[in-house]
């Protein structure tokens, strides 16, 4: 506990100082920026932003990154109340009730609920990070490369599950991920491979490039296919401070979405985004009357919101303990790390103890700031609102080519972008989920070497994975998983969570 | 790019095939895993001892051309999702305006063709109005202010206050100012100039009636 408290002080110390403010705060801008603008997701928005972070030392860098992650969750229900239309993927449930608020009139109270219960969730998951940071990290340092692959694996596996729509196709989009991350040198013997001989490609596919085409380029495409109707709402947003019935509604499930959203982010395989689903349904289940839901019952805001946030959060402990993205916003941070020279992973914490307790305090600064910027700051965001789709998206567009060119100072990066962007329209067009895809590649690396080590290890032998006890109950884990979402019941259960 | 039209006629569900896009996209994985598997046909797998290069690649092929078949199988067994409608407009000029930012850029050949380098200044414009008219409901007037406006804005943050590496202006253009000049004083003083430009635009064309834009956007969908 003393630990705890010297190291959140060491944090804080760091977060507290004048740059890192500064850039906390303009990650949270920007990040409430993205997330109130539906169709700009914070993925596309951190692999613009990249190149802009070179400049500054990593803590201050990963700072602003984390804040625009955490920040466009913040946003999104801005829009998912006002306009009805999810700001973010993780607002979706929020536009039900949250809107149906906001057309009784009580927007003010539906906004401020959310960002509460975004606030609260937001101080739980810094907590729990801290709390969980050092054990954790103490677990990664008994795993070899047996028990890493077999982790990967398992969260290759709660990906699938975890996603939309058919299994199968789930499936596959990490195979086709996986396979592409093995384009380029081979690790070992140096080959090429699939380069189709261009120099280009044989350092492998750039992660930003192919982020930045299947989740901005493929969007603009997609969005462009449905005309949108934006109706923001007319009423007056009246008070923005729940009174005490609000509040006495809405405590409870306020904790039970922050505790579903913390427990549902550190899964591996973007549990984050099935928190505020959970949380919903969670609600209407034990609620004493289910009919209010869907009509602006306050419990169908302040749940998921504090899910979402709290999921948001949580999803960094993986990276910064084992090393391990667990989602493509994650991906991307490994990325900004690297290129500042820090290999994610257990040693982070006690190589660099600033950047480890700095981004965490950062985090719950951020939220305070969040706060601010989202409340009284309301008439901004939805005079922002009023830009239509069309003068926006080529604007996003020419932040993409600037983002991306900067990176490596290549134009063939940015044709790639517009490859990329064409495939992930295909894939979406034929209902394929990209994400998987995306977390496919970038585990691929990690688990081709993780594969090689640990079958060198063991000269050869596939049981060496079913051997090791820890890797064998990951494993385990892993198979019951993909054997119970795939029982005809529960599959039947896991599409109506999706749909409602 | 996978054929649209897979399966043609069975939107109205009778023909045998019973899930369209199942079967558009199985065809489309299988093609994906012949493609890796050609790749990496000269390629030595080795054992699981001491894996070759190959080895991954071509078993996670394997897998997602196995994937793409049950996705095919399946589509004839089971209901599911019909072909969503194509719109090609979109897509067409995105892609185009990348090409264009990414040629313009830097100085750019490709066989007999040279493109000299134009910098940001010209490729930001250009990405912005080619790339505006993926929606039908382009307007010339907003996406000419809206570029004259928003590059300057992004040549000052990235190449004045952020210093990227990002070419901001032709050589050639340098030749036009005071030998003195440094870059930094010409791209502050072209930022400004379209800026200007951006506000004589905007209030120059502000007429009563520059709404007979509009008509003719309604048939623009492919």
């Amino acid at each position: 506990m003393g630990d705890l408290l010297s190291n959140l002080s060491l944090g804080f110390g760091v977060a507290l100082s004048l740059q890192n403010l500064f850039l906390a705060f303009l990650g949270c801008l920007v990040g409430t920026l993205i997330g109130v603008l539906p169709g700009v997701g914070p993925i596309a928005t951190i692999a613009m932003l990249l190149p802009i972070t070179f400049g500054f030392d990593p803590t201050g860098a990963l700072i602003m990154l984390a804040g625009i992650y955490y920040g466009a969750q913040y946003g999104g229900s801005t829009t998912a109340i006002l306009v009805n239309i999810p700001g973010e993927a993780t607002s979706v449930v929020t536009a039900l009730d949250g809107h149906e608020m906001a057309r009784q009139g009580r927007a003010g109270v539906a906004l401020g609920i959310a960002a509460i219960g975004s606030f609260f969730a937001g101080t739980v998951a810094t907590i729990v990070i801290a709390a969980l940071g050092a054990p954790l990290t103490g677990l990664a340092l008994i795993f070899g490369p047996t028990e890493y692959f077999s982790l990967m694996v398992m969260g290759l596996v709660f990906a699938v599950v975890l996603a939309r729509g058919s299994i199968l196709k789930a499936v596959a989009m990490i195979l086709v991920g996986v396979l592409l991350s093995t384009v380029g040198l081979d690790l070992e013997t140096g080959e090429e491979r699939m380069t189709f001989g261009l120099p280009f490609l044989s350092d492998g596919i750039d992660f930003a490039v192919l982020a930045m085409g299947i989740f901005g380029i493929a969007e603009i495409m997609r969005n462009l296919d449905h005309t949108e109707h934006r109706e923001v709402v007319r009423q007056a947003i009246g008070r923005l401070l729940p009174n005490k019935e609000d509040f006495k509604q809405s405590y409870k499930p306020v904790l039970r979405g922050t505790f579903i959203g913390a427990l549902l982010g550190i899964l591996p395989g973007n549990g984050a985004v099935l928190g505020p689903f959970a949380s919903y349904t969670l609600e209407k289940k034990i609620a004493k009357d289910p009919r209010r839901f869907g009509r602006g019952a306050i419990e169908g805001v302040a749940g998921p919101e504090s899910a979402n946030n709290a999921g948001a959060q949580t999803s960094f402990i993986p990276l910064l303990t084992l090393g391990i993205p667990p989602n493509a916003v994650m991906a991307l941070m490994v990325g900004a790390m690297t290129i500042h020279g820090i290999i994610p992973g257990p040693q982070v914490m006690t190589k660099n103890p600033n950047l480890f307790w700095g981004m965490i305090a950062s985090m719950w600064i951020g939220n305070l700031m969040l706060l601010v910027i989202n409340l009284p700051m309301i008439g901004v965001w939805v005079r922002l609102l009023k830009v239509p789709y069309r003068m926006l998206f080529p604007a996003i567009l020419m932040f993409c080519c600037i983002g991306i060119y900067s990176v490596n100072s290549l134009p063939t990066d940015v044709m790639f972008i517009a490859l990329f962007g064409l495939v992930g329209y295909t894939l979406i067009k034929l209902g394929f989920e990209p994400a998987p895809m995306l977390l496919g590649f970038v585990l691929g690396k990690l688990m081709e070497e993780n594969l090689r080590r640990a079958l060198i290890l063991s000269r050869g032998s596939l049981s060496t994975f079913i051997d090791h006890p820890i890797s064998a109950s990951l494993l385990a884990v892993a198979a019951i998983l993909l054997i119970v979402a795939l029982l005809p019941s529960i599959r039947r259960g896991r599409d109506e969570v999706f749909t409602e | 790019m996978s054929t649209p039209r897979e399966g043609s006629g069975s939107s109205e569900r009778r023909g045998p095939v019973r899930a369209p896009q199942g079967v558009a996209g199985g065809i489309l994985l299988i093609a994906l895993a012949a493609l890796a598997l050609w790749l990496t046909r000269d390629l030595d797998q080795g054992t699981l001892n001491a894996m070759g290069p190959a080895m991954l690649p071509r078993w996670l092929a394997i897998g997602v051309g196995l994937s793409g078949l049950a996705l095919i199988v399946f589509a004839f067994i089971r209901d599911g999702e019909p072909l969503e409608r194509w719109s090609l407009r979109g897509p067409f000029f995105i892609i185009v305006a990348i090409l264009a930012f990414a040629v313009t850029i830097r100085p750019f050949s490709f066989g007999p063709l040279a493109i000299p380098g134009l910098g940001l200044v010209a490729a930001g414009p250009l990405a912005i109005i080619i790339g505006g008219y993926a929606t039908p409901e382009a307007r010339f007037r907003d996406l000419l202010i809206l570029s004259l406006s928003l590059t300057p804005f992004c040549m000052l943050l990235f190449g004045d206050l952020l210093n990227l590496p990002i070419p901001v202006f032709p050589q050639e253009l340098a030749g036009l100012f005071p030998a003195g000049w440094s870059q930094r004083a010409i791209l502050r003083v072209t930022a400004v100039v379209m800026a200007a430009a951006a506000v004589a635009v905007f209030f120059a064309t502000r007429g009563p009636r520059n709404r007979t834009i509009d008509v003719a956007d309604h048939s623009g969908r492919i």
